[in-house]
């Protein structure tokens, strides 16, 4: 008997404290049904993300800058006289659970969804969407197969192809001749830019002197793939990974493999130095070059306007992540008042039309026949001050060089 | 008389099925168009099928031949990748076109056993020296197997990320191979629940045969049952074999249900309920040693999973308990935590579902209650 009522004093204990932290977060999704006064039914616009497990922080970045952007356009009267109601899922960065998020939201009626963020999750729903015609519209799944001509998969990010590319220019800008790569081979993502960016290094004359795998994006030690750059000699290692890894492992085990070149990385590296170990050597994070979707400290009105209004909400600068989440809701408003309707069909139509163009906080672009938008990439590096690690801007590449 | 009571079990449980699935099948083509069915209960049912034959395969080398085998994932990746990888192939050379008709039903099948056969085989090449130790040092091997199983499938050049992607990555499998979309997976359902039960059924019969009690035996007492003249090596081997060609068979399923495959879905733990580690804790949750409570584990695990994320009733709850469930992996805690702290030996403990026998387990349940009553009262009284 003891034992029974310890048991379940426990478990009483595991879920109070667990109330303790995660009741604050909910008032968050509460506004998008606050403000009925529009008439007619809401719109509702589905979303995807990894709200738990290892890219937790993409998932709760894709819901603030959605609830950021759905909460301006209700305050200015909704789409076509109608509010957007959001509704979210969790797909904890897992392609069955992605999958199941996914029908979760279409029987309940949603026409048009907004994820999912890796592109492993992405690629099991996108026949899904095509089958039920639902719009689907990635804020970050970079991977080239995602989007193809004729159907109901668009993105508001640019695609692999483009983003490896952009690192194997400059690395030849930068004058570097003899390049490696550390990747997973499991990982459509990190596969991805692998390929385009060795596709890209032949193209403009960098040679590829060494490269390593490890067999899933979570795996905590990079020491020997470093020691075996560090043996080719080689000046920069192009490493796609993302922050939950760049962060407290992969940097600070590169420099302790004795590798004191360049790290090049890709979009996944946002975030990264909040992820960094405490006590950690920031100088190890001097010369890490990574490519991103905007430059928060870009001067245009449009991204200053939104880094405001995400500061003065949620308290900080915004990840590219939210900066995507929140364009692609603005980009389903300019495709609904294009078709002059919130049906699935119509809105894909508009999309699908490629003189259609968004003016949106990561680029004002218009989208090929595939439905990838037509726009150019940030170089940023990191730099350590003090205690912190800052992020600044190198360059931004609209198109890519000649050979 | 006995050989006579095992017949008309047989002849119950057959007779009950074949009404079931009748059931099944009037009620699929009554409902199979409409919204909920297709997109909620059908794609739900594929998962819980794979995830089934999955606990209950490993029950076998875990509960029934008492060895901890921490690598399970690593035959469903073998099955998964083979039915896959066949079934593209067929495409390529003309066999079937579209997903319909008796040919791909064939191709279907033939898929579904090759997965099982190749992923037995290999069950058979690993299990061959694994199984020469014992306790720790085997779950140390058989999760080293799961880990690079995973990186060979990864680095195959007709296999991994290169080998599903001819064309376009995403829709391959689904355009071209094996794997359903939300009609397919209505369509052929019954595929999987037949799938399910066959297996079901060999398992059963499987540990109700001799090799049934030799292996339970060697779990009980290896020295002894050496003894008396069991051929320990060739059972385990063979058990460990025969499980593998289960878990290839829920990987066939798996590659079904998902129209992508990724090596990361079948890892040592990951982000989902679908890995190694979680299926140990069906079986013991669900009973070592019980293939009906393995059954029951995985749909419970599977249940609790689905609905704390996709569950409509969730948001009616008070935002206190909401929170909770932000933290999916910690409401799986709390559920391991009460039952093992209730039913030690898991959800059945090691008793098995039978139709002819329940008014007696029944009984016997009762009886048992009510004795326990009485001594609490007498002790009672004492005091």
């Amino acid at each position: 008997m003891k034992r029974r009522f310890l048991s379940i004093l426990l478990a009483g204990c595991l879920a109070a404290s667990l109330t303790a932290c995660g009741g604050t977060k909910e008032e968050s999704a509460a506004p998008a049904d606050s403000g009925d006064s529009a008439s007619g039914e809401p719109i509702l616009l589905g979303t995807i993300s990894p709200n738990t497990g290892n890219l937790a922080a993409y998932g709760t970045a894709i819901m603030n800058g959605v609830n950021l952007a759905v909460e301006e356009i209700n305050a200015a009267g909704g789409v076509l006289g109608s509010q957007i109601q959001v509704i979210n899922a969790d797909d904890q960065g897992d392609p069955t659970e992605c999958m199941n998020a996914f029908n979760s939201l279409v029987s309940q009626g949603v026409g048009l969804i907004i994820g999912s963020v890796t592109s492993s999750c992405t690629s099991a729903i996108t026949d899904s969407a095509n089958e039920e015609e639902v719009v689907l519209t990635s804020p970050s799944s970079t991977a080239d197969s995602i989007t193809t001509e004729d159907d109901y998969v668009f993105r508001a990010c640019y695609a692999d192809s483009f983003q490896g590319a952009i690192a194997a220019a400059y690395a030849k800008q930068a004058g570097y001749a003899k390049v490696g790569v550390v990747y997973c081979a499991a990982d459509t993502y990190s596969k991805g830019l692998y390929d385009s960016f060795s596709a890209a290094c032949e193209k403009y004359g960098v040679e590829v002197a060494a490269v390593e795998s490890t067999a899933s994006m979570d795996v905590q030690d990079y020491t020997n793939q470093f020691a075996s750059m560090v043996n080719a000699g080689v000046e920069l290692v192009y490493a796609p990974y993302y922050y939950d890894v760049i962060g407290p492992y992969l940097v600070t085990q590169a420099r302790a493999a004795s590798y004191t070149g360049i790290i090049m990385g890709a979009d996944g590296y946002d975030g990264a130095p909040s992820y960094v170990v405490e006590g950690a050597d920031l100088t190890a994070f001097n010369g890490v070059y990574w490519t991103n979707h905007y430059d928060p400290a870009d001067e245009s009105a449009l991204v200053q306007n939104f880094v405001k209004a995400f500061q003065d909400k949620y308290g900080e600068i915004p990840m590219a992540m939210s900066a995507l989440a929140y364009d692609c809701v603005y980009m389903y408003k300019t495709a609904m008042e294009a078709a002059g309707s919130a049906d699935p069909a119509a809105v894909r139509d508009a999309m699908a039309d490629n003189s259609l163009t968004y003016e949106c906080v990561t680029g004002t672009f218009t989208l090929d026949e595939s439905g990838t938008p037509v726009k150019g990439a940030t170089i940023v590096f990191f730099a350590s001050e003090g205690s912190e690690v800052t992020t600044t801007l190198v360059d931004v590449v609209k198109e890519l060089p000649e050979a | 008389m006995k050989k006579n009571r095992t017949k008309q079990g047989y002849l119950l449980n057959t007779i009950v099925i074949v009404v079931l699935f009748a059931l099944f099948q009037v009620l699929t083509a009554a409902m199979g168009g409409s919204g909920s069915f297709k997109l909620v209960l059908a794609p739900c049912l594929w998962q819980c099928c794979y995830l089934i034959i999955l606990a209950a395969s490993l029950n076998l080398v875990l509960g029934f031949l008492g060895q901890l085998s921490l690598g399970h994932c690593g035959f469903m990746a073998i099955g998964a990748y083979t039915a896959a990888l066949l079934s593209l192939a067929c495409e390529r050379a003309g066999v079937f076109e579209d997903k319909e008709g008796p040919v791909f039903l064939a191709v279907l099948i033939g898929c579904i056993l090759a997965a099982g056969l190749l992923a037995a085989l290999v069950g058979l090449l690993v299990g061959i020296p694994a199984l020469r130790l014992k306790g720790d040092y085997l779950a140390i091997i058989t999760l080293g197997f799961g880990m690079i199983i995973v990186n060979i499938i990864n680095n195959l050049p007709f296999c991994g990320q290169d080998g599903l992607s001819l064309g376009s990555a995403s829709s391959s499998l689904y355009k071209n191979g094996l794997g359903f979309g939300s009609k397919g997976k209505v369509s052929y359902l019954w595929v999987a629940l037949l799938v399910t039960l066959l297996c079901l059924v060999m398992m059963f019969m499987f540990i109700r045969s001799k090799y049934g009690r030799a292996i339970r035996a060697i779990r009980d007492d290896e020295i002894a049952a050496s003894a008396s003249g069991i051929n320990t090596s060739f059972y385990k081997i063979m058990t460990f074999s025969y499980s593998a060609f289960f878990a290839g068979v829920a990987g066939a399923l798996y590659a079904c249900a998902n129209a992508t495959l990724s090596t990361s879905s079948f890892a040592f733990s990951n982000g989902g309920i679908l890995n190694s580690t979680f299926i140990v804790v069906m079986v013991v949750l669900g009973g070592m040693g019980s293939l009906t409570g393995s059954i029951v584990a995985a749909v419970i695990m599977f249940l609790v999973n689905y609905q704390i994320k996709n569950g409509t009733w969730v948001t009616a709850l008070p935002a206190a308990v909401q929170g909770v469930f932000q933290y999916p992996m910690l409401v799986y805690a709390i559920v391991l935590i009460v039952v093992i702290m209730f039913r030690p030996k898991g959800i059945f403990g090691s008793y098995e579902f039978s139709l002819i026998n329940l008014g007696r387990d029944l009984k016997a349940v009762r009886l048992r209650k009510a004795a326990e009553r009485a001594e609490r009262k007498e002790a009672k009284a004492h005091a």
